[in-house]
């Protein structure tokens, strides 16, 4: 029951995902990212990560979507009118339907293969500790340097673009 | 079987049912109250004062024409309210209303769902309700729903953060996420006197992302000539007004719950009446806020979130952790 609700999602999530790729409109594409990132949600929610799963909704489809949108709508970009383009003729419908097709053989054969959970997120040790305290565990304990590292990282960044921004 | 299935269908028809009317009468509530605050009587004609008014607009909206404009992307034309009115009642789920009671010997309690996560899941799902009303605003090919789609998601995006720092110093005391642990931890202090910053950046950020007066941005009358949902008619329209209405709803519940103790209060009347008093006050409250202050421009609206709002949030969530280590 789980693993085919897990194939289900999986496949929904890399069709959204192909979707984004192949709309002609900005704003559609945007639409079916925010549908893929609640699908892989969703993914997370079946592999009882409920936290997990609801800062993907809130991060992800909430906040990271809602800037794109915003960029879309504030650039005024509309469709794509690249119409003459001969990759188009090559992917339409029907071959896209027999890559997803192939692309679904592909999972099954992953997903029935031998697989293992490793590391402290187990199921015992969650229902025993809890999911938030397992990852602030190890996010302030053995995960510290890389968090750490990473949010400098971040920082720089936001430093970077507000100084490109300056220039003009 | 029965704890299962039968007990959760029951109580979702209810909730269903019970706050769709609510809402309904939100709509009577505002009119009515707006009215004797600008010293008019508000809607008297159908049913005595007007109480039928919410009923009879229901009819009309239902019997309207129901236009879908010549450049409109269609389908996101038609999705966007969905979305709005989907994501709205979902939050009802998550919401406590009361302490359990027993019915014919089974102890039933008053919401329909207690995820560990619930704080989050509402944070994260009102988010996902404004998409309904940025893309209403973007599909309908024109430039003031446009303007107001815009806006919109501007607002959510400031908005939000502060929104949920106040939330962060609320999880900090308690030690949890669930709702229901937050209204249990408040039995004895109601988190308003402990965390009053936090309540206040809560109340503020929430009424600008309810969209209404003083932060009506998305759908200022005066400068959009009501914004996002300007091409909508009938039943379209009513939807994105009623997810509005339970917006307003589930946003004076969640200011009950987490800050005015939920249904704690002294035990003369049941922990429900409490509940309902409380939210009915924060309505009452929101209304009273449009009825006194005009529109902010938009530019102190966003001042107001990133220089103000925003630094006095993480400062009380900085103060929340010393006094916590402290103490």
């Amino acid at each position: 029951m789980e693993q085919a609700l897990i194939l289900i999602c999986s496949i929904i999530a890399i069709g959204t995902a192909v979707m984004v790729i192949f709309s002609r409109n900005t704003v559609h594409s945007a639409m079916w990212m925010v549908g893929n990132c609640f699908i892989i949600a969703v993914l997370f929610l079946l592999l009882k990560f409920q936290f997990i799963a609801i800062l993907q909704v809130i991060v992800y489809a909430g906040a990271i979507m809602m800037f794109i949108i915003y960029a879309i709508m504030m650039l005024n970009l509309r469709v794509s009118d690249d119409s003459a383009e001969p990759l188009k003729n090559l992917l339409n419908g029907r071959y896209l339907l027999v890559a997803l097709l192939l692309i679904g053989l592909f999972i099954i054969g992953v997903g029935f293969g031998p697989m293992a959970l490793k590391g402290s997120m187990t199921d015992p040790a969650m229902v025993k500790f809890g999911e938030v305290e397992l990852l602030a565990n190890y996010i302030f304990s053995e995960g510290l340097l890389p968090f750490e590292l990473v949010s400098i990282l971040l920082t720089a960044s936001i430093v970077g673009a507000v100084y490109l921004a300056k220039k003009n | 079987m029965v704890e299962y299935l039968i007990i959760p269908v029951i109580k979702l028809i209810v909730i269903f049912s019970v706050f769709l009317l609510i809402a309904a009468y939100t709509t009577y509530m505002e009119r009515k109250v707006l009215g004797h605050m600008q010293l008019r009587y508000g809607p008297m004609r159908v049913g005595f004062h007007g109480l039928l008014q919410p009923i009879a607009d229901g009819i009309k909206n239902l019997f309207k024409e129901d236009l879908i404009p010549e450049n409109a992307d269609k389908t996101v034309f038609v999705l966007a309210p969905a979305i709005s009115i989907a994501v709205a009642i979902i939050l009802l789920s998550v919401i406590p209303f009361g302490p359990p009671i027993k019915i014919l010997g089974r102890e039933i309690n008053l919401y329909l769902a207690n995820p560990s996560i619930g704080i989050l899941f509402i944070l994260g799902f009102s988010t996902l309700g404004s998409y309904g009303n940025i893309l209403g605003g973007w599909s309908s090919g024109n430039k003031y729903g446009y303007m107001g789609g815009l806006r919109g998601s501007a607002m959510i995006i400031s908005y939000e953060i502060s929104m949920a720092f106040a939330v962060i110093s609320i999880i900090m005391i308690t030690g949890s996420f669930s709702i229901v642990d937050m209204v249990n931890a408040q039995a004895g202090v109601w988190n308003i006197f402990k965390q009053p910053i936090a309540f206040l950046v809560f109340l503020i950020s929430g009424i600008a992302e309810l969209n209404r007066t003083p932060f009506d941005m998305p759908e200022a009358e005066s400068e959009l000539c009501c914004g996002y949902n300007v091409e909508y008619s009938s039943m379209k329209f009513a939807l994105f007004f009623l997810a509005e209405y339970i917006h307003m709803i589930v946003f004076a519940s969640l200011v009950a719950t987490l800050f005015l103790g939920g249904w704690h209060g002294p035990a003369f009347v049941p922990g429900v009446v409490w509940f309902f008093l409380k939210m009915f006050a924060v309505i009452f409250l929101c209304i009273w806020v449009r009825a006194t202050f005009p529109r902010l421009r938009y530019d102190k609206v966003m001042k107001l979130e990133w220089k103000f709002l925003l630094p006095v949030a993480l400062l009380n969530i900085l103060v929340t952790g010393l006094v916590m280590a402290l103490l």
